[in-house]
């Protein structure tokens, strides 16, 4: 079950930076093999009983690792993961130098009124969303918070997407357009008066999908559910 | 020539790759290997990207090893074993070790920081030029990489070659 970190991780770990401490897990910053890594740590949650919190916690790994590959396999930028320590959940990932997330980028442009940079964000998110709800999968915590733009000395920074751990494969209009209305209401509470740029990234996700169609309607569906919402038909 | 590197989570231990090409005794090496009486990993560079990917490797084997759950039986296979991005064993062996008619070897050492390997030693026993360990790039065959591994090419837009093989050596475990 779950099992002492070996010596090596735990010094490791002791030695690295730390750089968040969230609810699930930990993020520390370090170097692996003469690269920059970010080791995500899922710790092991004392007030859930010992059998099913290793039981969820493997799980939510082993989602994150599936979700990855596939996203890079179908063309998705997402870190790359050079190894897993499944003994102590800890995955080693590629850092994404030169990033800010797509929430601090949204905060300060908006500040600078670069309506045209936004736009142009919108409809690149609502592509890339749309690609990996084409491959079925749900990412299940979209917030701006788990995008990242990366500077690549190209044109545009690379749009990347991170946290997959509470990710999973379906192919359900409804599971998508539940992936969609969780990023809707993130988007909304973190920047606020956004409303159009949201839009501009749904007809661009409508426009990208070729399974668009089902999964708008049961948007707008779930909408109508949400919290302080009537129901009567 | 050689190359020795450190592994953050094993302090204290290092491994040491040697390349060779013009390898004449690939057949007898390989004998040695499977008698278990060459102290290294024999292996196949025409199928590796990077010496990054040995690394990887071998952190993972060691990784295995210290906690008593590597899938094959020594050391050295299991970093052999480790470059495939697949979970069978034989199939691993056949493509990352080296094959009888082989005219390059990459040599993996593992040891202690206290304890240096003897290189002359492995030199002597291996029927090849030294080459330096970075040269095993040019050694790729990157086609027969690309296909084993099942690169798609809308992965190789985001990344590259070695990102796309590292990424699926370490999640082969969970496929």
């Amino acid at each position: 079950m779950s099992q002492e970190q070996s010596m090596g991780l735990r010094e490791l770990l002791a030695k690295a930076e730390l750089l968040k401490q969230g609810a699930e897990a930990r993020l520390y910053r370090t170097r692996f093999l003469g690269k920059p890594v970010i080791v995500k740590e899922r710790f092991p949650k004392r007030y859930r009983h010992p059998v099913l919190d290793e039981k969820l916690t493997h799980r939510r790994t082993v989602q994150e690792l599936r979700a990855i590959l596939r996203c890079r396999k179908a063309g998705i930028p997402a870190p790359v993961v050079y190894f897993v320590d499944y003994s102590s959940h800890c995955i080693f990932l590629e850092e994404i130098e030169d990033s800010c997330t797509v929430r601090d980028y949204i905060v300060s442009t908006h500040q600078q009124n670069e309506a045209q940079q936004l736009e142009r964000l919108a409809e690149r998110i609502g592509q890339i969303l749309a690609r990996m709800h084409d491959e079925d999968l749900i990412h299940g915590d979209l917030t701006t918070s788990n995008m990242l733009l990366k500077h690549t000395g190209g044109a545009e920074r690379q749009l990347l997407l991170i946290d997959f751990g509470l990710s999973y494969i379906s192919a359900l209009p409804e599971d998508k357009g539940v992936d969609l209305y969780v990023l809707e209401k993130a988007f909304l509470s973190t920047h606020p008066n956004t409303e159009v740029l949201f839009e501009r990234l749904l007809q661009s996700y409508t426009k990208a999908s070729k399974k668009s169609e089902p999964v708008i309607k049961k948007l707008d569906e779930v909408r109508l559910r949400g919290r302080k919402r009537s129901m009567v038909g | 020539m050689h190359l020795t590197q450190e592994l953050e989570l094993h302090p204290g231990q290092r491994v040491t790759q040697m390349l060779f090409i013009d390898v004449k005794n690939a057949a007898e090496l390989r004998k040695s290997a499977v008698e278990g009486k060459f102290n290294g990993a024999l292996i196949n560079p025409k199928m590796l990207v990077s010496p990054f990917q040995v690394l990887v490797a071998a952190t993972k084997a060691l990784h295995l090893q210290n906690i008593g759950k590597m899938k094959t039986r020594s050391l050295f296979s299991e970093i052999i074993f480790n470059l495939s991005p697949t979970n069978n064993i034989s199939e691993a062996f056949k493509r990352f070790g080296i094959s009888d008619g082989d005219g390059s070897v990459l040599v993996v050492l593992v040891h202690n920081q206290d304890d240096p390997p003897s290189l002359s030693d492995i030199i002597r026993q291996v029927d090849g030029q030294q080459a330096p360990v970075d040269d095993v790039s040019s050694l790729s065959d990157t086609a027969k990489i690309k296909k084993f591994f099942k690169i798609t090419p809308q992965e190789e837009k985001i990344g590259t070659l070695l990102d796309a093989v590292v990424c699926r050596m370490a999640i082969k475990d969970v496929l």
